[in-house]
């Protein structure tokens, strides 16, 4: 039975949440292989949002499944209070998964979201912002210009020639360093690079003094709370690949895909981008070789992937 | 820069929620005093759901911005698996704030949520789904008769039934036990008590199936559909525990058509903040009896096979853990030493 009076009864005020949710999702299993270096990029990840975050903001972090080191970190940082909502997932329920989870429930009236492999920099958060306010119409915006595929932006080219008050430019806006920097980042080769820049150019709009370039992506984006919870809830049977389908939809629903002009964010990938993390020695270059062999590497392939998978269980 | 191929896009499944997911807000400012018994309270909770709930489930627990120790505990909890998804939040954000997390996030189609002080009992689950069956406009499912109408007889959403020649409305005298055990969860005083020994409690029969539900539910524990959930956020929230807060979900789900209703007899026990034995014993009663058959709950993933649980078995060995784990790091860098070096 119920002795007293309880205290949460006397609790006269709870903290206004900030306006701005940054969500990062993070995943990683284990820490060896694919993941060897992704505790360190995570922190990377996180330090930069800290240090680089000129407005209030609440921080979430999704653990989709994490091994105990990630886990431990986490906790720590939710105990120094650096976390402001950490939410802990026993199993892995996919990004949509988490998606669904964080566009809903993060108390901002808006969201940056990011994956957990994202360096952030000066400005990132006020320049994302700046575009939403002169483009309401903006279902989600980018905080680093880049190239995506055109079917993803056809109704932010319909609205743009629709705009009186909106100019539309074609041209090469993005600088080849800046657009090298990102598809390196994605594994890509400097020589398809190179041809990918060569064979496309950008749309640049201007509205109220604001550019932005016409393009966004689902690995970091700000967007409207209430515009996300339209497209809710995302399909959530495989933890990554089903994810596009928040381009598409924000694309159909006539919502505007938009990025920065300047590269405020880098996709740092599995890897710490600079020296701070001492490489693993690599193995000789006889087994390098060994491995290209192609009935050699196939089944290698097969034998890294069940173990993947053992630990993703 | 990515080197390789993430290991997560290769088609794996991802987990599939159960049916129904519990939810419960945990608050322990400090381990004295009114919460002093809280943690123990709160195992006899987990204890009792898991061997009480007929059907596997997914479990959320909120901290709501408990103290160290309180935190550490629900931490241990998670990593026993006890715990599906367990979030903390640096800071109390009230229970409708709470609430707006769990009914906004929750994939389960549907949610029972639970204030952290609540014993069940075998057969809560199947007494609510009949009900929710019988009353397919149920929005709110209590599995312990309501003896306290928080909306002061301003609820609506009942009316339209009374045209209805399938129900049948009428007046339910609730067990002495019911009644003794309600006054003692929320220590009511005598005069209290004697209203609700002489007041019968008012109930909807569905005439074909027989159910009869008790109008009304309590906050304490709750059965609620998710599409039902996910309108009536977001819930003001200014206060730790303001009744008024609080009470905006009963008129929402009133305003939307749904129905507050509890099952006659009494499933769920309030705990509040003390432990007696006769609570010890009952929780002995209910766990003793049943935890064998209703272990941890299993994922709802497809059922690995004897190679993979092999592994598995394997793979908890520290000895082959490290072997695997080496071999995986090895092949890694077989793999993709050449990205790995520019």
């Amino acid at each position: 039975m119920r002795v007293g009076q309880n205290p949460a009864k006397s609790i006269d005020s709870v903290p206004r949440p900030a306006d701005v949710t940054v969500a990062v999702v993070t995943y990683i299993p284990f820490l060896s292989g694919y993941y060897a270096q992704s505790l360190d990029v995570l922190k990377v990840c996180l330090e930069s949002i800290w240090e680089n975050t000129g407005e209030a903001y609440d921080l979430l972090v999704f653990d989709n499944a994490s091994c105990p080191e990630v886990r431990d970190y986490l906790n720590e940082l939710q105990r120094q209070e650096r976390i402001q909502y950490l939410v802990l997932s026993d199993k892995n329920v996919g990004k949509g998964g988490a998606w669904n989870f964080i566009f809903q429930a993060a108390p901002g009236e808006y969201i940056a979201y990011t994956d957990s492999d994202v360096r952030f920099y000066p400005g990132w958060l006020t320049d994302s912002l700046a575009v939403l306010e002169a483009y309401p119409e903006a279902g989600m915006v980018t905080a680093r210009p880049m190239r995506t595929p055109e079917a993803f932006y056809t109704a932010t080219l319909e609205w743009a020639r629709s705009q009186p008050d909106a100019s539309l430019e074609n041209g090469q806006y993005i600088p080849w360093e800046t657009y090298l920097q990102h598809v390196l980042s994605l594994g890509t080769s400097a020589e398809q690079a190179r041809e990918w820049y060569e064979s496309r150019s950008d749309w640049r709009l201007t509205r109220l003094g604001v550019q932005a370039l016409v393009g966004a992506a689902h690995f970091q984006f700000t967007a409207r709370k209430a515009n996300l919870g339209q497209f809710l809830p995302f399909k959530m049977d495989r933890p990554m690949g089903q994810v596009r389908s928040l381009d598409e939809q924000i694309n159909q629903a006539r919502f505007l895909r938009l990025t920065t002009c300047e590269p405020l964010v880098t996709h740092m990938g599995n890897q710490v981008p600079d020296d701070t993390v001492t490489r693993a020695a690599s193995v000789s270059s006889r087994a390098n070789r060994l491995a290209d062999v192609p009935f050699i590497r196939k089944p290698l392939l097969r034998l890294y992937d069940a173990i993947f998978r053992l630990y993703n269980q | 820069m990515r080197t390789g191929k993430n290991p997560a896009k290769d088609g794996l499944p991802a987990y599939t929620p159960h049916r129904l997911g519990v939810a419960l807000i945990v608050y322990i400012p400090f381990t004295e005093g009114y919460f002093e018994n809280s943690l123990e309270i709160l195992e006899y909770q987990l204890d009792s759901l898991r061997a009480a709930t007929g059907e596997p489930f997914d479990l959320l627990v909120f901290d709501n911005g408990s103290c160290p120790r309180a935190v550490s505990a629900l931490k241990e909890l998670y990593d026993q698996r006890k715990i599906d998804w367990l979030i903390l939040s640096a800071h109390n954000m009230g229970k409708a704030g709470a609430w707006n997390w769990i009914f906004s996030s929750m994939p389960n189609q549907l949610i029972c949520y639970t204030d952290s002080d609540v014993l069940f009992r075998p057969g809560w689950l199947d007494a609510s789904l009949q009900v929710l069956q019988a009353f397919p406009m149920a929005g709110m499912i209590g599995a312990q008769p309501n003896f306290y109408d928080v909306m002061a007889g301003e609820g609506k959403a009942h009316l339209a039934l009374q045209g209805d020649h399938s129900y049948k409305f009428g007046d339910y005298w609730p067990k002495i036990d019911t009644i003794d055990e309600y006054c003692f969860g929320i220590g009511a005083s005598e005069e209290l008590a004697a209203q609700f020994y002489n007041t019968p409690l008012p109930a909807i029969t569905e005439r074909e199936s027989g159910v009869q539900a008790v109008t009304g539910a309590s906050h304490m524990q709750f059965l609620i559909p998710r599409e039902v959930a996910r309108q009536v956020v977001p819930l003001p929230s200014t206060k730790g525990l303001l009744r008024k807060e609080t009470m905006s979900i009963d008129y929402k789900i009133d305003e939307l058509g749904y129905l507050h209703l509890s099952t006659p007899d009494s499933y769920v026990f309030h705990m509040g903040n003390t432990v007696n034995e006769r609570l010890r014993e009952e929780v002995g009663r209910i766990t003793g009896s049943l935890s064998p058959a209703a272990p941890i709950p299993e994922r709802a993933s497809a059922k690995p096979s004897t190679l993979q649980r092999a592994l598995t078995w394997l793979a908890k060995h520290p000895r082959f853990n490290r072997l695997f784990l080496r071999l995986y790091n090895l092949l890694f860098r077989a793999l993709y030493s050449e990205a790995m070096e520019k």
